[in-house]
C-alpha cells in the first residue's frame, strides 16, 4: 500500500509543470504514466470516502485544469466518479495507452470546479495549517541537463534509444523518475532561516566545587534521659506559688538563686510566653512578685518570644509594680527602642489622665507649705505620677547612655516629653526631667 | 485541686524506680562515651523495661545501635527518630497543656480545659510511664533527636532537609542546653555554607560570637587569658586525670591527627591549657577511643558531660575563624578572607591546621594565584595521603588546572579524585561519617563541567545526572544538562524536526543522466521527512540506573523548565531579600550609630564591642554584596535559560511558545546585547513560522539604520564583558589568563557573523514576503559577512528559482564549496 508520503511524491512529479516561471520545464512523465500516477493516488485511498483522501483537492484541480489534456481530465473525473471499488476496477482494467487511444471527447462533460469541490471535498476537508516557509517553498529539483553546450536539451536526439550506444547527453527517463521518487520530499525548498545556537553559559564563579575537609558531626546522646528534675521541679512549684501571691523573702531568694545558677532554667519552669499566657504573666507575676518578673525577663532577653512579654508590659495598666519592673529593666538590659517609646507615650497619657487631680494637690501643697508635701497626703495618684516622672528621667538617662537620642525617630517623643515637663514644671521631678533633657540636648 | 494534688497525678508514685532508672541512665551514658556500645545497649534495654516507651530511652538506643554496627540504613534511622520525636511531641504538648491549665485553673477555675486535655491524654495513652514520672516539661524536649535527624540528613548530603530541622532548632535555641546548642550552631553553619545561604550563616556566626565566645573577636588569641575569661563553657571540675589524654594519643585511630594534635598540645601549652586539654573537643576525639580509662571515678556526671560536649574556647574561636573564612570565600570578599585566614593560620593546629591550609589554598585559587594554590595544596597533602583527603586534593588540583585552561590535565585529576573516593563506598558497615566524606557526587559534577567543556555531551550529561542526586535544586545543574542536549544537537548526535537547522553543508543528489539529469537539494528537514515528534532519544528524564542518558530536545526542554522554575523561586526570595536588605542596612547604620554613642562614655568593654561590631558589619556587608552578586548571576543565568528555551521550542516546532519565550527574554532587565540579538532572531523566526512575516520584519528592523544599512548587533567588548567577569586580584605576575581557552568555546558568534545572520534572515523574510529585490540586496550583504553559510546559499538559490533564473541557481550551487554531490543510487528494481 502506498503511504501518504509516496503519493505526495507522485503528485510532485505530476505537478512538474506547475511553476510556469521556470522556463525549461519538461514533463518528466509521459502521458500514460501520468494516468497511472493519478490512478495510484486515487487507489491508495479508494477504500475510504473520497473526501478522506488527502489529495482529493489536487485530484479535483487536475480534473478542472483547463490546460491539461482532455483525456487526462476525463480520466480523473471518471476516477472520482467511480463510486465504489468495483467501478474503478472496471475503469482500470484497460491499459492507459488504450484509454488514451479510445478516448472520445464527445462522451465527456466537464463540470464546474465549485461543483466538483462541493461534491468531493466535503466539509471534513479542513484547510491544513499553512506554514509560510512551506507554502512558499519551491520544488527542490533543478533540471540540470547534461548536454553539450549549445544543444537543445528538449530535442529527442538525446533520448536513449534501445540498441544504440548512448552518446553524451543521453539519459534514461525511467531512471530519473525512480531517482526523483526516492529523493523527493514533500517540503521542497524554502528560504533558509539561520537560527544561531545559543552559546553555553560560561563556567560561573565557584561553579567548580572546591572540597575542604569536614568537621565531623556525630550523633548526640540525649543526656536528658531519666534526668534528675527535682531542682527544676522545686523552682517550678515556687513559680506556681508566685503566680498566686507574693512569695516570702526566703522563697524569692531561692528562685532568684536557682535562676542565676542555671541560665537555661527559666525556659524550663513554665515561664516562657508559649507556656505561660501573657495575661497571667502580666497580672499575676508582675503584680505579685515584680522582682522575679524582672529576673525572668532579664534571663529571657535573648529569646525570640521576649517581645510578647514586652508588649504586655507596655500595655498593661500602670501600676507601681509594673513601673518598677520596667524601671529595673531599663537599668540592666537594653530594651528595644520602640518599646521605650511606647512606654513613655503611655506614661504621658496616664499622667494627663491624673493631671487634674495632681494639679489640685500640688497647688494646695505649694500654697500651704511651699514645699513638696509628704507622700501620705497625696494619695495613690500622685505617687504613681511621681514615680512615672522618676522613671522617665531614668529611662532618658539610660537612652542617653545608649545613644538613642541620636535617632530621628526619638525626636518626636523628645519634644513631647519636653512639653510635658514644661506643663508640669511646678513639680520637682518634672523640673529635674527637664534639666536632664537640656543636658541631653 | 491545687498544685500539690496535681503533682501527685503527674509525679510518679514510685520514686524508687525513678532513682534506679536515673542511675542506670548515668551508667549508660558513660558506657556510650567510652565506646562500649554493646554494654550500653544492655543497660538501655534494662531501663526500657522499667520505662517502656520512654522516647528518650528509645532515642538513645537508636543512637547507640547506629554506633555499634555502622549506619547501614540511615533513612530507617531517620524514620525511627522521627517516630520518637513525634512521641515526645505528644507528651510535651500534653504536659504543657497541663501546665497552662494548672495556671489558669488555680486562677480562673478553668477546669473544663484541663479535663479536656487530660482525657485526650488518657485516650492516647502513650505516656503513662512518662507522665507518672515527670513534671519537667523539658523532659520531652526533642532538640537532641531533631539535631540527630539533621545530622543524618547532612551526612546524606541532603542539606535542604537538614537545614529545615536545624532552622527550627535555631529559631528557638535559647532553651536548649549549651552543648547541644553549640553543636546545632556548628552543623547549621556547615549546612548554610553548603546551601550557599550566606546571610543565615552570617547570623549564626554572630550569634555564636555573642554567646559562645564573647570577646574573642578582636585580636589574635592569647590562650591563657582567653581560657580564663571563658567561664561560660569551661567547666572547671573535670573528672579526668590530667593525663588521661595520653592513652588516646597512642591509640591507633587514624581518622584525624588526633595524636599529633594532643601531643603538640601537651608539649607546647601544658601549663596554660591544662583545662582545655581535658576539654579537647568531642569533635576531635573520635568516639571510638576504646581504651580510654579512668572515668569511673566521676560522680558529677552532668558536668563531665558538659565538658565532653563543649569545645575549648580556643578551639571554638579557631573554628569560627575558619567558618568565617568559608563564608567570606563564599561571598567572594577575598580581602577580608585573606585577613581572616591569616588569623586562623596563626592559631591553627592539627586537624584544623589542615583545614586552614585547604582554605588558604582555596583563597589563592579564588584570587587567581594558581601556583600558590597548588603549593599550599601540596603542603597540606604531605601529612595525610589517604583516600578521602587525596580525593579532595586531586579534585582541587583539577579545579585549579581547569581555570588555568588546561582541560586535559584537569580531567586527569578529576578522574583520579573520583577513583580515590570510590573505595569509600565499598566499606561494609558504612559509618555516617563515611557517607558525608564520600564526595564523589561533588567531584562528578566537576567532571561534568569538564566533559562539557571538552565537548563530550553524553559523558557530561551522565555526570550531571549522577550529581543531580545532590544538586537537584540548583537551576544551574539543569541548565547544564540542557546544554549537553544542545551540544549533542549541534554535533548532529540528536536531531531536530523543524525547518531550520545548522547543517554546515548542502547535500545535493544527482539524479538521472544526460538530458534527464536533475539535482535535488536536500535541506535539514527533508531528511527527517514528516516524522513529527520523533527524536533520537526517548522523552523521559533519564533514570538513575546509570545507563546512557537519552539526550533529546524534549529532555532539554524539561531541564530548562526545571531551571526556570527553580530560578523563579529563587528570584521570589531575592525580592523578599532586597526589601529585607534595606532594613538590614538600616539596622547596620543603627548599630554603627549605637557604637559611636557608646564610644562617648567609653570604657574597656565598649571598645571590644565596637571592634566586634566592625567585624560583624564587614561580614554583613559582604553578605549584602554577595546577595547582589547572586542576583546578578541569576539574571545572567536567566538570560541563557530563556535563550536556550526559545531555541529548543523552535527546534521542537512550537513557534508560539518560542515567541513568548523570546519575548520574555527581550523583556528582561539588563539583558545583554547578545541575548537581545538572539531573542530577536528567535522571535522573528517564530513569527515567520506563525505566518506573521510582517511582524518578524518589525523585529529585525531594529538593527536597520539609515536606509538599508545594518548595524553590528553587539560589539566585541560586549562579548568580553559577558564572558570574563571574574574579579582577579592575584599577585602572581605571570598568571596565564585563566578563561582564555575556555572562553573561545562558549562565546557568541562574532559581531560580524551575527550581522551576517541578521542579513540572511532579513533576506529570507523578504523572500517570504515576495520582495525578491530586497531579499537579493540583503543576501549580498549576508554573503559578504558569512560567505560560507549554506543557509545563505540556499536562500539565494531559492530567490533565483523564484525569479525563474534556474541557471543562476545552478551556477551558485556549483560554485559553493560546501556542496556535496551524491549520486542518486536508486535502481528501478528497488521499488518493487
Amino acid at each position: 500500500m502506498l503511504g501518504f508520503e509516496d503519493c505526495g511524491k507522485l503528485l510532485r512529479l505530476l505537478n512538474g509543470g506547475e511553476e510556469n516561471t521556470i522556463e525549461e520545464i519538461e514533463k518528466i512523465l509521459g502521458p500514460t504514466q501520468r494516468l497511472i500516477a493519478f490512478a495510484i493516488i486515487y487507489q491508495a485511498y479508494a477504500t475510504q470516502q473520497p473526501s478522506s483522501n488527502p489529495f482529493i483537492s489536487k485530484l479535483v484541480d487536475a480534473a478542472c485544469d483547463d490546460e491539461a489534456e482532455k483525456y487526462e481530465r476525463a480520466f480523473v473525473l471518471q476516477l472520482l466518479g467511480s463510486s465504489s471499488v468495483m467501478n474503478s476496477k472496471e475503469l482500470l482494467k484497460q491499459s492507459a495507452a488504450d484509454y488514451i487511444k479510445n478516448f472520445d471527447l464527445s462522451s465527456h462533460s466537464f463540470p464546474q470546479r465549485e461543483h466538483m469541490q462541493q461534491q468531493y471535498c466535503g466539509k471534513t476537508q479542513l484547510e491544513p495549517f499553512k506554514c509560510l516557509f512551506k507554502d512558499n517553498a519551491v520544488k527542490n529539483v533543478l533540471p540540470d541537463p547534461d548536454v553539450p553546450r549549445g544543444c537543445n536539451s528538449n530535442s529527442l536526439e538525446f533520448d536513449a534509444q534501445p540498441g544504440v550506444t548512448s552518446k553524451i547527453g543521453s539519459g534514461n527517463r525511467d531512471e530519473t523518475v525512480a531517482g526523483l521518487l526516492s529523493t523527493f520530499s514533500l517540503e521542497g525548498l524554502g528560504p533558509q532561516w539561520i537560527r544561531p545556537t545559543p552559546p553555553r553559559l560560561p563556567v560561573m564563579d565557584a561553579e567548580l566545587l572546591w572540597l575542604n575537609p569536614d568537621i565531623n558531626h556525630e550523633l548526640l546522646w540525649d543526656y536528658g534521659m531519666c534526668a534528675d528534675t527535682s531542682r527544676g521541679a522545686a523552682v517550678r512549684d515556687l513559680i506556681a506559688k508566685a503566680l498566686k501571691g507574693p512569695l516570702v523573702p526566703v522563697q524569692q531568694e531561692q528562685v532568684l538563686v536557682e535562676l542565676a545558677n542555671d541560665p537555661k532554667l527559666v525556659y524550663h519552669c513554665g515561664l516562657t510566653p508559649k507556656k505561660l499566657p501573657n495575661d497571667i504573666f502580666a497580672q499575676d507575676l508582675v503584680e505579685n512578685n515584680p522582682m522575679i518578673a524582672v529576673e525572668v525577663l532579664i534571663k529571657l532577653v535573648n529569646s525570640p518570644e521576649i517581645s510578647e512579654y514586652f508588649t504586655v508590659l507596655v500595655n498593661m495598666e500602670m501600676s507601681l509594680h509594673s513601673m518598677e519592673v520596667v524601671n529595673r529593666l531599663t537599668t540592666t538590659i537594653e530594651l528595644p527602642t520602640e518599646f521605650l517609646h511606647t512606654y513613655i507615650s503611655n506614661c504621658i497619657s496616664a499622667c494627663q489622665g491624673i493631671k487634674v487631680y495632681a494639679e489640685q494637690t500640688c497647688e494646695t501643697a505649694a500654697s500651704s507649705a511651699g514645699r513638696r508635701p509628704a507622700m501620705g497626703h497625696q494619695g495613690p495618684g500622685f505617687e504613681t505620677y511621681q514615680l512615672q516622672l522618676l522613671l522617665m528621667s531614668r529611662g532618658l538617662r539610660c537612652w542617653g547612655a545608649h545613644g538613642y537620642l541620636e535617632f530621628g525617630s526619638f525626636h518626636d517623643i523628645f519634644i513631647e516629653v519636653q512639653a510635658f515637663c514644661i506643663e508640669f514644671s511646678r513639680i520637682r521631678e518634672a523640673a529635674g526631667l527637664f534639666r536632664l533633657l537640656k543636658t541631653l540636648e | 485541686m491545687d498544685s500539690a494534688t496535681l503533682s501527685a497525678v503527674v509525679v510518679g508514685e514510685d520514686d524508687n524506680a525513678l532513682l534506679v532508672a536515673a542511675g542506670l541512665a548515668k551508667e549508660a551514658a558513660m558506657l556510650f562515651q567510652t565506646g562500649k556500645f554493646v554494654e550500653c545497649l544492655k543497660i538501655l534495654n534494662q531501663i526500657l523495661q522499667k520505662k517502656a516507651d520512654d522516647p528518650k530511652v528509645l532515642h538513645n538506643i537508636a543512637v547507640a545501635e547506629s554506633f555499634q554496627d555502622g549506619c547501614s540504613d540511615p533513612k530507617r534511622l531517620i524514620k525511627a527518630l522521627e517516630n520518637i520525636k513525634a512521641k515526645s511531641r505528644g507528651l510535651r504538648s500534653y504536659v504543657s497543656a497541663l501546665l497552662i491549665c494548672e495556671a489558669r485553673r488555680t486562677l480562673r477555675g478553668c477546669q473544663q480545659q484541663w479535663k479536656h486535655a487530660y482525657s485526650q491524654h488518657e485516650r492516647s495513652n502513650t505516656a503513662v510511664h512518662a507522665s507518672s514520672s515527670v513534671v519537667y516539661s523539658d523532659e520531652f524536649s526533642t532538640s537532641v533527636s531533631m539535631f540527630n535527624i539533621a545530622v543524618i540528613w547532612y551526612h546524606l548530603h541532603e542539606y535542604a532537609k537538614s537545614f529545615s530541622y536545624l532552622d527550627t532548632l535555631y529559631q528557638n535555641i535559647e532553651p536548649i542546653g549549651e552543648g547541644t546548642a553549640l553543636r546545632i550552631c556548628l552543623l547549621l553553619l556547615d549546612v548554610t555554607l553548603l546551601c550557599r545561604n550566606a546571610s543565615r550563616s552570617a547570623d549564626v556566626i554572630s550569634y555564636m560570637e555573642k554567646f559562645f565566645c564573647v570577646n574573642s573577636l578582636t585580636n589574635q588569641v592569647d590562650n591563657g587569658t582567653a581560657v580564663h575569661h571563658q567561664s561560660l563553657l569551661v567547666s572547671k571540675s573535670t573528672s579526668f586525670p590530667s593525663n588521661s589524654i595520653i592513652p588516646d594519643a597512642s591509640h591507633t585511630d587514624s581518622t584525624a591527627n588526633t595524636s599529633e594534635n594532643s601531643l603538640t598540645r601537651t608539649l607546647s601549652e601544658e601549663a596554660l591549657e591544662d583545662e582545655s586539654l581535658k576539654l579537647l573537643s568531642a569533635l576531635d576525639l573520635s568516639l571510638q577511643n576504646l581504651q580510654r580509662s579512668g572515668i569511673a571515678s566521676s560522680n558529677d556526671l552532668h558536668r563531665r558531660i558538659q565538658a565532653e560536649e563543649t569545645l575549648s574556647t580556643a578551639d571554638l574561636r579557631l573554628k569560627l575563624h575558619l567558618y568565617k573564612v568559608r563564608l567570606l570565600l563564599l561571598t567572594r570578599n577575598l580581602k577580608a578572607a585573606k585577613r581572616e585566614v591569616k588569623m586562623a593560620m596563626n592559631i591553627a593546629r592539627g586537624k584544623d591546621y589542615h583545614l586552614a591550609l585547604y582554605l588558604k589554598s582555596q583563597l589563592e585559587y579564588a584570587r587567581g594565584n594558581h601556583r600558590k594554590a597548588i603549593k599550599l595544596l601540596m603542603a597540606s597533602s604531605n601529612s595525610t595521603e589517604k583516600g578521602i583527603s587525596s580525593s579532595m586534593y586531586y579534585n582541587n588540583l583539577g579545579c585549579i588546572y581547569y581555570s588555568l585552561g588546561k582541560l586535559h590535565t584537569s580531567g586527569v585529576f578529576f578522574s583520579k579524585a573520583l577513583n580515590n573516593s570510590s573505595f569509600l563506598r565499598k566499606e561494609k558497615h558504612p559509618k555516617l561519617v563515611t557517607l558525608s566524606q564520600d564526595k564523589s557526587l561533588l567531584i562528578t559534577y566537576n567532571c561534568g563541567v569538564h566533559s562539557l567543556a571538552c565537548g563530550k555531551a553524553f559523558h557530561a550529561a551522565r555526570c550531571f545526572q549522577t550529581a543531580s542526586l545532590i544538586f537537584y535544586n540548583r537551576p544551574l545543574l539543569w541548565l547544564r544538562i540542557a546544554e549537553c542536549c544542545l551540544m549533542a544537537l549541534e554535533k548532529g548526535m540528536i536531531k531536530s524536526n523543524s525547518s531550520a537547522s545548522d547543517r554546515s553543508d548542502i547535500t545535493v543528489n544527482v539524479i538521472g543522466k544526460g538530458k534527464w539529469r536533475h539535482l535535488t537539494l536536500r535541506n535539514g528537514s527533508a531528511l527527517n521527512g514528516i516524522s513529527q515528534g520523533k527524536y533520537v532519544g526517548k522523552d523521559n528524564l533519564f533514570t538513575a540506573d546509570g545507563r546512557q542518558p537519552d539526550l533529546s530536545l524534549s529532555l532539554a526542554w524539561q531541564c530548562l523548565f526545571n531551571a526556570l522554575y527553580l530560578l523563579d523561586s529563587l528570584e521570589a526570595n531575592d525580592s523578599v531579600f532586597s526589601s529585607e536588605s534595606e532594613s538590614r542596612e538600616a539596622l547596620l547604620s543603627q548599630s554603627t550609630n549605637h557604637k559611636n554613642a557608646s564610644l562617648v562614655n567609653s570604657n574597656g568593654e565598649v571598645k571590644e564591642q565596637k571592634s566586634g561590631n566592625n567585624q560583624n558589619a564587614s561580614l554583613q556587608n559582604s553578605v549584602l554584596d554577595y546577595e547582589h552578586i547572586r542576583i546578578k548571576e541569576n539574571r545572567k543565568m536567566k538570560q541563557v535559560i530563556l535563550a536556550d528555551l526559545a531555541f529548543v521550542e523552535l527546534a521542537l516546532g512550537n513557534p508560539l511558545k518560542a515567541l513568548s519565550t523570546a519575548k520574555s527574554l527581550l523583556k528582561l532587565p539588563d539583558c545583554s546585547k547578545m541575548h537581545i540579538f538572539l531573542g530577536t532572531m528567535y522571535a522573528a523566526e517564530a513569527l515567520c513560522l506563525l505566518n506573521r512575516p510582517k511582524e518578524a520584519a518589525e523585529h529585525l528592523m531594529m538593527y536597520v539604520s539609515g536606509g538599508n544599512n545594518i548595524e553590528l548587533p553587539y560589539s566585541r567588548e560586549d562579548c568580553e564583558k559577558w564572558t570574563v567577569e571574574k574579579v582577579v586580584d592575584g599577585d602572581e605576575p605571570n598568571r596565564t589568563f585563566s578563561t582564555a581557552d575556555e572562553s573561545q568555546r562558549c562565546v557568541f558568534p562574532s559581531p560580524e557573523e551575527a550581522r551576517g545572520m541578521l542579513c540572511a534572515n532579513y533576506a529570507a523574510n523578504f523572500a517570504l514576503l515576495g520582495n525578491l529585490e530586497q531579499a537579493q540586496h540583503f543576501l549580498t550583504k549576508a554573503l559578504s559577512d558569512i560567505p560560507n553559510s549554506s543557509q545563505v546559499i540556499v536562500t539565494a538559490i531559492y530567490v533565483d528559482i523564484k525569479r525563474g533564473s534556474t541557471q543562476d541557481a545552478l551556477a551558485k550551487l556549483k560554485q559553493h564549496n560546501g556542496v556535496r554531490f551524491l549520486p542518486g543510487n536508486v535502481t528501478l528494481n528497488d521499488s518493487s
